[in-house]
């Protein structure tokens, strides 16, 4: 199997280049009995060779850094040629800006690809210009909603250079477009914990918020987890408002499994502060566990036959 | 799905044998980390109980090639901080003799935190005693990648850093039984600070929840023994409840997201570290893995209808392995192997516990037989560590057997 550039009649063989003929090629020393072989491709050798021998001779120079060029086309997962490839242009004292684009280029091509995340990264802590990151990620974020390392990449720019402002338009626009975006509700939950904090005025609202998204699909586990976890210091019982919201969409035969888990987890909490009738309120515990169990979470049927028993055992006066 | 479809052992056997032989040109980015594909076949052949479709001579001779990949210290001992293990030789350890690719030739050869924990998981599947290993490096290249937060980076030369390599350090440190190269209140510091408000663990602060990295934090305070003291009971119950909630058919690893065969390892150890286990549609699981199953060639794939992987075909006997299917031998879900091997290595942890003892009680012979105006302060506790360990040895099997006899 070869690739498109293993064809391509223009490309010279390093061996083949008048410039490197004074660099002996270093083959690589697999031993008597290697294991996992990889069979190599011609140009995949004559590339590595001569990376090796770049390598050995620790050789800081236009031609290694066009080598270490060949060398990530070929495998862009290598870190040791992106190492090098940081080293040859720190002692060149190349232009970042030009390096940026270089690697935007194979970013694009290699979107989950821990290395060319992290050599963005090493490029924007050294130059310190950060002015492309946001509409970079944005844009990456925009062909994969969910690509973990536009995501960390991004929090990090923000984190480091206070880009906070903005950020939570950023996540509305995305939320509009999938209201099941995971990673956008991470993102909400990341901005408002490192601006304003869970004050009560912002809890209240991001229930709000919560609730309108709910509304638009109930069964979207993304926004329920998003309520728990704003929830999570104060109690799932804290906000009246809510506790009504929960009871009348209920009351509507509102059959969403995560309401039903959601309700579930405000009587847990009533009966531990043992705010509650204990029998009236195992009653609507079982009824709630058969329901997911039986019914609108099936799969999941040993899970709450399980949570009734361990409630039951908690709760239950023998 | 057609439920005809049946679980192919020996379609699996060839799969990972073949692997351990040769990859087409295709898989030239897997260069630097072939030996965690060696650690996903040789696991995945342990898994099947088909260690033996390998010959003696084939056995040492992996044994041989992985210990050539390990990184030594050179004479001034300058590069302690590189050693353990690398992937491959790709990135030109240039020795004129295979025997001496032991040692480091050039600055930028150096051991990576994967390479060093498979590679030892690797020795271990194939029944070596680990006694070529330079453990004490080992553990040193383990402590030059620890960050001030308490994560690792993956090599000394940078790279970006989160909680696949504390799981990875973990296990290294679990394997040599010595947690000592591990800040281990910063490790957990951590992961508890990655601990999102959904109830599941992100690769860092702040990050979203993914099933590899709630496998990798908890299965990291499990080997660190810091569990207790890092979650609560009420974050305990919502990490069930966030696993549970994975299984579709299958298991995926972030809500919304497709299942994929590698989740029902990595999730269904989670659930299973927590004891929770039993509580998932087995039927529906295993159903989904043999969905994603190669019937022609073997092996598994992410999805169904799509190429196998060495990645995925080990976690997809494993995945099965925890439901206890298809005659699969068991694994110990918090270092990924099987329990057989880790047997072995407790059995190594015991033998290297006595032989230190033994040596104590030499060294505590030696000097009682010294002039006592020698035996300055440290002399006297070493030997009365000495004389503990060794009446212990002496008095606790006693103990033991008197009890026993008395009980039974
Ligand atoms: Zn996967």
């Amino acid at each position: 199997m070869s690739s498109s550039s293993d064809e391509d009649e223009s490309y010279k063989m390093y061996k083949d280049r008048p410039e490197w003929n004074d660099v002996k090629s270093v083959p690589q020393d697999d031993g008597p009995a290697p294991v996992v072989q990889i069979a190599y491709s011609e140009k995949f050798k004559d590339v590595f060779d001569y990376f090796r021998a770049v390598m050995a001779m620790n050789e800081k120079s236009e031609r290694a850094l066009e080598l270490t060029g060949s060398a990530i086309e070929l495998n862009p997962a290598n870190y040791t040629v992106w190492h090098y490839r940081r080293e040859v242009l720190k002692a060149l004292k190349k232009d970042i800006a030009v390096e940026m684009k270089f690697l935007s280029q194979i970013i694009m091509e290699q979107q989950k690809n821990y290395q060319v995340w992290h050599h963005r990264r090493a490029l924007v802590e050294w130059s310190q210009d950060f002015s492309e990151e946001l509409d970079f990620t944005a844009d990456i974020i925009s062909r994969d909603q969910k690509n973990y390392h536009a995501w960390q990449h991004r929090q990090w720019v923000i984190q480091e250079f206070e880009q906070w402002d903005g950020e939570l338009d950023f996540i509305d626009k995305l939320l509009e477009q999938d209201v099941r975006n995971n990673s956008a509700w991470n993102e909400r939950y990341f901005v408002i914990e490192h601006t304003t904090g869970f004050t009560d005025e912002v809890v209240k609202r991001e229930i709000e918020y919560a609730i309108k998204k709910i509304n638009l699909a109930t069964k979207n586990e993304s926004a329920w987890s998003y309520l728990r976890g704003v929830l999570q210091d104060k109690g799932l019982t804290w906000s009246k408002s809510l506790c009504d919201q929960i009871h009348s969409w209920r009351g509507e035969g509102l059959r969403s499994p995560h309401l039903a888990a959601f309700l579930l987890d405000m009587f847990d909490e009533d009966l531990e502060k043992k705010k509650c009738d204990v029998n009236k309120t195992m009653d609507k515990v079982r009824s709630l566990c058969k329901e997911l169990a039986e019914d609108t979470d099936t799969v999941r049927r040993k899970y709450w036959n399980f949570v009734l028993q361990r409630m039951t055992k908690e709760y239950e006066v023998k | 799905m057609d439920s005809s479809t049946s679980f192919e052992r020996k379609k699996h056997i060839r799969f990972f044998s073949r692997i351990l032989q040769i990859l087409p040109h295709r898989y030239s980015i897997l260069d630097t980390s072939r030996l965690t594909i060696t650690f996903f076949a040789l696991s995945g052949l342990d898994v099947l109980n088909a260690l033996d479709h390998l010959s003696e001579k084939n056995k040492q001779e992996i044994i041989e090639w992985i210990y050539s990949l390990q990184v030594i210290p050179n004479e001034a001992e300058s590069n302690t901080c590189k050693c353990g293990f690398r992937g491959s030789t790709c990135n030109g350890v240039t020795t004129p003799q295979y025997a001496k690719a032991m040692e480091s030739t050039n600055e930028y050869d150096s051991s990576h935190i994967a390479m060093t924990y498979t590679g030892l998981a690797s020795l271990l599947i194939l029944s070596d005693d680990l006694q070529r290993v330079n453990k004490k490096a080992c553990l040193e290249g383990i402590r030059a990648l620890q960050l001030p937060d308490g994560s690792f980076k993956s090599t000394y030369d940078g790279s970006e850093n989160d909680m696949r390599f504390i799981y990875c350090a973990c296990c290294v440190s679990a394997i040599l039984n010595d947690f000592s190269a591990i800040d281990t209140a910063q490790a957990t510091s951590f992961i508890r600070k990655s601990l999102c408000y959904d109830g599941a663990f992100g690769q860092g602060p702040g990050l979203e929840s993914h099933g590899g990295s709630t496998f990798c934090a908890f299965a990291s305070l499990k080997l660190m023994k810091t569990l207790n003291s890092a979650l609560s009971k009420q974050q305990l119950k919502w990490l069930e409840y966030w696993c549970v909630s994975r299984q579709k058919m299958g298991f995926h690893g972030r809500p919304h997201k497709d299942d994929d065969t590698c989740y029902s390892f990595w999730v269904g150890a989670t659930l299973k570290l927590l004891g929770v286990f039993e509580l998932i549609d087995f039927k529906e699981n295993e159903e989904f893995v043999l969905s994603t199953q190669d019937n022609i060639v073997g092996g598994f794939a992410k999805w169904p209808q799509i190429h196998p992987d060495a990645l995925h075909s080990y976690m997809g006997v494993c995945g099965l392995s925890l439901m206890g299917l298809h005659n699969l031998q068991p694994i110990d879900p918090a270092l990924n192997v099987t329990q057989r091997v880790r047997t072995h290595m407790e059995e190594l942890h015991a033998k290297w516990a006595a032989a230190e003892t033994r040596k104590l009680q030499t060294t505590s012979m030696d000097r009682s037989r010294t002039k006592s105006s020698t035996i300055d302060r440290t002399h006297t506790g070493t030997v009365v560590l000495a004389f503990v360990i060794g009446l212990g040895a002496v008095v606790v099997p006693w103990i033991y057997k008197v009890y026993f006899r008395h009980a039974t």
